[in-house]
């Protein structure tokens, strides 16, 4: 079945990005915060320069035939989703936000647990949202359990994926065990994936190193989350920017084998431009894009799995310019062929999520897989004898032909929300207010997939076991 | 198969547009002693009912209301037709049917074009996007009784006072009795634009001819 895809390196190219890759961590090597992380790596045969971990090019080739090529993803009840490593374009939304933009609203507000449940219902259902991220960091939370309870509205009315993460060393396991209730093979057959974000230029921190080791050890994917910031905390030049990413990704997947060998790794990314007037980070920036294009063939060339940060906009508002940057950068991660796509609904750097924007944003995401999915070449589809006998015994109109109605719906995706009635069907409103119509009828009308009774009152335990450890009465949404 | 069977799949014969399985059943249903205004009134008028309501739903594209339609058209043509005897009183009255200008929806008035004809009515089809002076012409040199006037949006209602001017314009408001049909349609309306019968559901409206023609 052909179809459209964009490719930007070639084999030598990859390989020329993938050796000076090698050459910085064997040479300038990788900062860890944590001792015991280095020491793990040390251990393993990395050489230890003042306080920097050097990793020699041979544990790189080990740990490289050590990670997963594949990986299935299963849904919260058990069902395959998709196997990472064949392009398989899981949309998500955009992770952690720490906002909200409401209908209508210029500005954001912090969210709340509350806004995190009618989130997770609205991506619920959405079709092209293939899977559910803790989009949101909910305000009204102790400020020391704000990752791990991000898990519980997700869990109990979603049956999705979950792309995840934890902002602490101490909450993984509790995350992990909400995880294991929910669904007792929740290791063998995982549910969730979770980033883990080096700190450019080449150096982890405690949080997120420390992650990387535990989830090695339970089994659970982790996705490795390079951030360089052009011309900040990584070269201004793409490849520059590209293989200073590889160099990190690299580490982490090191990391995570020298842990547990074939434990399974994503390798990720969320490469920004700092602006050169106003220093803000820029996701969807031309610049960005390359840099996220060129470690998707370093993955390719890897045979690994990848995740991009696409799909999303830097604008404020849900406007033109969200719209142009969510479509854009989406359609060039559908074409590169990512696994895992985080973004959308995201606003403004990576730091708000809109609901609106979400539905909008979804029907962006089913336009862009119609694309990516190519068509069918078969002689039905080609369809010579359907011409012939249309055009010399038919009248030449299609529309009566059997052969029409056969592949319509196969062949054509039908958008959802984008308007394409003619005037006089048209009600008046911009795709916008349509949007937000879809979200109340969403949250009105669900359907919540909520957990079973008996599953729930387990998962109830591990919550509120959480929160008391913080001192707090639970907050149940 | 069960008369009530038969009804079922040529209901669903009609609705999944397949012309084929539908003239079979229809077939198989007049020969079970079904008559022709049973099998319109309850069957294939209801399965297109259905289709419109599926087309408003976004279930259904265009490429299938049309099957649909093929499928009512070649049973209505080759199987209903040639039965019709017209018992009825309304034998050879003149009706002109049609969309009106601007408007290309022709669901309704195809159905409301097969129940007049099963009741014996001589139903002049002038299609869709029909002008009003093309109306008011037929309505003249036919000498048409009823004059059906389709409009399935809001947009394209007004075009029933249009039509309505040009027949009073021509001196033939008085001879006709006119039928504002179409979802959008309402008795407010009806009475606005000075139309006779309200044709938002074409059984009504049959009716409600057949009383102001006195021939029920």
């Amino acid at each position: 079945m052909p179809k459209p895809s964009l490719t930007t390196l070639s084999r030598g190219e990859a390989l020329e990005i993938h050796s000076r890759a090698l050459d910085l961590l064997s040479r300038v090597g990788v900062r860890f915060e944590d001792p015991e992380v280095a020491k793990i790596l040390l251990d393993a045969g990395a050489v230890r320069t003042d306080d920097r971990v050097l990793i020699p090019e041979e544990m790189v080739g080990e740990a490289l035939k050590n990670v997963p090529k594949k990986i299935d993803l299963y849904d919260r009840d058990g069902k395959k989703v998709a196997t990472l490593g064949d392009g398989a374009l899981i949309f998500n939304p955009g992770s952690a936000a720490i906002k909200i933009l409401d209908y209508g609203a210029t500005e954001p507000r912090t969210p709340t647990l509350e806004d995190l449940k009618n989130l997770v219902v609205v991506v619920e259902n959405l079709e092209f949202m293939d899977a559910q991220s803790t989009a949101l960091v909910p305000g009204d939370t102790p400020i020391e359990i704000r990752d791990a309870v991000r898990l519980y509205p997700i869990l109990r009315y979603s049956r999705k994926p979950i792309i995840t993460g934890a902002f602490t060393v101490e909450n993984l396991p509790v995350m992990l065990e909400m995880l294991k209730v929910v669904r007792e093979d929740a290791w063998r057959r995982p549910f969730t994936i979770f980033d883990a974000c080096p700190s450019p230029p080449l150096s982890w921190s405690r949080v997120t190193s420390r992650n990387v080791v535990d989830l090695a050890k339970a089994g659970i994917p982790s996705e490795i989350i390079s951030m360089p910031g052009l011309g900040a905390t990584a070269p201004v030049t793409i490849v520059g920017a590209a293989t200073l990413h590889h160099a990190e990704v690299l580490s982490g997947i090191v990391l995570a084998q020298a842990v547990s060998r074939g434990a399974p790794v994503i390798y990720g990314g969320s490469p920004a431009l700092m602006h050169p007037r106003y220093g803000t980070p820029l996701i969807v920036a031309p610049e960005s894009l390359l840099v996220s294009l060129i470690y998707r063939d370093l993955a390719r060339f890897l045979e690994l799995p990848s995740h991009a940060y696409m799909g999303l906009s830097d604008s404020k508002l849900v406007d033109y310019q969200a719209g142009a940057e969510e479509a854009y950068s989406a359609l060039a991660a559908a074409l590169a062929g990512f696994d895992v796509v985080s973004g959308p609904g995201m606003l403004e750097f990576e730091s708000v999520q809109s609901l609106e924007k979400l539905v909008l944003d979804n029907e962006v995401c089913g336009l862009v897989k119609r694309v990516s999915r190519g068509f069918g070449m078969s002689v039905e589809e080609i369809a010579v004898e359907v011409v012939e006998e249309t055009v010399l015994r038919k009248g030449g109109n299609f529309l009566l032909h059997p052969h029409t109605r056969r592949y319509l719906r196969r062949e054509v995706h039908v958008p959802r929300v984008w308007d394409a009635t003619p005037r006089s069907r048209w009600g008046m409103r911009s795709v916008y207010e349509e949007a937000h119509a879809t979200v109340l009828k969403l949250l009105k009308e669900g359907p919540y997939h909520e957990l079973s009774p008996d599953v729930l009152a387990e998962l109830d335990k591990v919550y509120e076991r959480l929160w008391r450890g913080a001192g707090s009465e639970p907050k149940y949404v | 198969m069960l008369a009530e069977d038969l009804k079922r799949a040529l209901y669903m014969a009609v609705i999944e547009g397949d012309p084929e399985k539908a003239l079979g059943y229809a077939r198989e249903l007049l020969n079970t002693g079904f008559d022709v205004k049973q099998i319109v009134t309850d069957v294939l008028a209801p399965a297109m009912r259905v289709v419109g309501e599926m087309y408003e739903r976004g279930e259904y594209f265009i490429a299938d209301l049309i099957a649909s339609a093929e499928a009512f058209k070649q049973v209505f043509d080759n199987v209903l037709k040639p039965r019709l005897s017209s018992s009825a009183a309304s034998k050879g009255v003149v009706a002109v049917f049609g969309t009106v200008r601007g408007d290309i929806h022709e669901l309704g008035k195809n159905i409301a074009k097969a129940l007049f004809e099963a009741e014996g009515f001589e139903v002049i089809d002038l299609g869709v996007d029909v002008p009003p002076e093309r109306f008011a012409e037929v309505v003249e040199s036919r000498k048409a009784r009823v004059v059906g006037l389709s409009a399935l949006m809001t947009t394209t209602m007004v075009e029933q006072a249009r039509v309505i001017e040009e027949l009073k314009r021509r001196g033939l408001r008085e001879r006709v009795i006119v039928v504002a049909g179409g979802a959008p349609v309402t008795e407010d309306w009806v009475r606005k634009i000075g139309a006779d019968i309200c044709g938002d559901d074409a059984f009504k409206a049959l009716k409600k001819v057949k009383e102001l023609l006195g021939v029920v």
